[in-house]
Parts: C-alpha cells; structure tokens; sequence
C-alpha cells in the first residue's frame, strides 16, 4: 500500500525550562508565586503570554513573571528582598539547561 | 481591566472554595474584592478556648505587592481578643502586616499565622500602651508604624 501525506497540522506545546521536572510540574503545578498565575501565562499586566511577559530568576533559585517581581521590587516595603526567602534579590544569569 | 488584586483574590477565593480553609479557619463573607471577613477560632487548648472571633481584611487594588489592611472586628457583637499584640478596637501588631509582609503571602496563611499568634498566647492581656493608642488610632491600622518588640508570642 502506498500513502500519499497531502496535508498535516503540525500542534506544539512550550513552556519555560524552570528547572523543575514535569513530574513535579503535574503534582504541585508551577505558578509565579506573587499573582499564582502559571508561569506559561502571563502576569496580570500582561494579555499575552510568551516572551513579551517573560520570567526572571534569582540567584536564590526562584522564579517569578518578571513583571511581577519588578513591581515588587520597585516597592519601598519590598526592601529589594526576594519574596520567598527575604535574601536580597539578586538577578541570576539564565543558566541554559542542557536539553533533555 | 481587572485590578491586579480581584484576579489574585479570585485564584485565592476559588482556592477556598474547592479545598476549604484550615481547621477554626471559616469564610463568613467574600461578596467583593475590597473587604473579606473570617472566623478563626484557636482549636485545642488555649487561652481562647470555645471563643470566635471575626477578622477583616480590606485590599488595596495593588495586593498583593501592598499588602491588605487586617484587624479584628469591634463592634456591638464583635470583640477583639485579649492579646498582648491585639488593640481593643481590632488593630493587630504583627509583622507580617507590615514591614515583613511578603507578596507570597496570602489571605488564608494570614489567617493561619494569626491563629498561631493566639494559640501560643500564655496570658490574657492588652498590650501595654493600648488606651493610649485607641484613642489616637487611624482607621485603618496600616496608617498605624508599630514598633515589633516581642517575637515571642
């Protein structure tokens, strides 16, 4: 038998590389902790998610929409510390995980 | 387009909804975004024992980046508890409410550290100054800067 393929959709899924495996993801759900919206939405600024409502790291190890955290920090009560850990919030550099 | 704060507390409210509050935790009334009211009750024993009381929170449209206004409610039903960091006109010196407020925090782990505050209470009393400070007080106790001295009740 011979197929002839005429046409095809081709459907694609992303998300951020936080880190975390998906096993993890599926059981505890990955959301920014300041608006709980998930990272692969977008903040509550936002109206589209993706790179224009991106994440941010901290050396800390947490992550937040970017928007969010800005606006945190831009706050005299935030004392510039990170929201879940109250140490000084230090931007990290976006480690690229080597592709699984 | 929605505040920040009536989409967060949307995420928080359907929360509670689907998965209850904590034990001695109960939501007596969410009709807005602005002002939500619970009951906490201390569970076990304690000073507060079989006692009630209703706690209100008020939302800025910035919540959670600022944080929310949250005192006990005083009024011709309501009491506030007797607690060395509780005013007799609802008002509540606890960090968290203040300078140590975190956006990570939430209207429930509010209401679940409060309890605690009460739960470890060894002695029913006024703080010190309290005449002094309800007659003076602003209406909402965020105007109020407290002074954290005692961490450990």
């Amino acid at each position: 038998m011979k197929v002839t393929v005429k046409h095809w959709h081709a459907v694609a899924t992303w998300r951020w590389d936080t880190g975390t495996d998906q096993q993890t993801i599926d059981e505890e759900g990955d959301v920014c902790g300041i608006c709980r919206v998930p990272y692969e939405g977008c903040c509550p600024s936002c109206k589209m998610p993706g790179d224009d409502c991106p994440l941010i790291w901290g050396e800390c190890s947490h992550v937040f929409h970017m928007h969010c955290l800005l606006k945190w920090i831009g706050t005299a009560a935030s004392k510039q510390q990170c929201p879940m850990d109250r140490r000084t919030w230090v931007t990290a550099e976006r480690k690229v995980a080597p592709t699984r | 387009m929605a505040s920040i704060s009536s989409r967060r507390l949307q995420k928080e409210l359907k929360e509670i909804k689907t998965e209850g509050c904590p034990v001695g935790i109960t939501l007596l009334e969410a009709e807005n975004f602005d002002k939500w009211l619970f009951s906490i009750e201390v569970m076990g024993e304690s000073q507060y024992q079989g006692e009630a009381y209703t706690l209100m929170f008020r939302f800025p449209p910035m919540y959670p980046i600022e944080s929310p206004a949250v005192q006990f409610v005083v009024d011709q039903t309501h009491q506030s508890p007797v607690h060395p960091h509780v005013y007799s006109n609802g008002h509540i010196c606890a960090s968290i409410l203040g300078t140590d407020w975190s956006p990570v925090l939430s209207v429930v782990s509010v209401c679940v550290t409060l309890q605690s505050m009460l739960a470890s209470c060894k002695k029913k009393e006024r703080p010190p100054d309290n005449d002094q400070y309800v007659s003076r007080a602003p209406d909402n106790p965020k105007k109020t800067r407290f002074h954290y001295d005692d961490d450990t009740v």
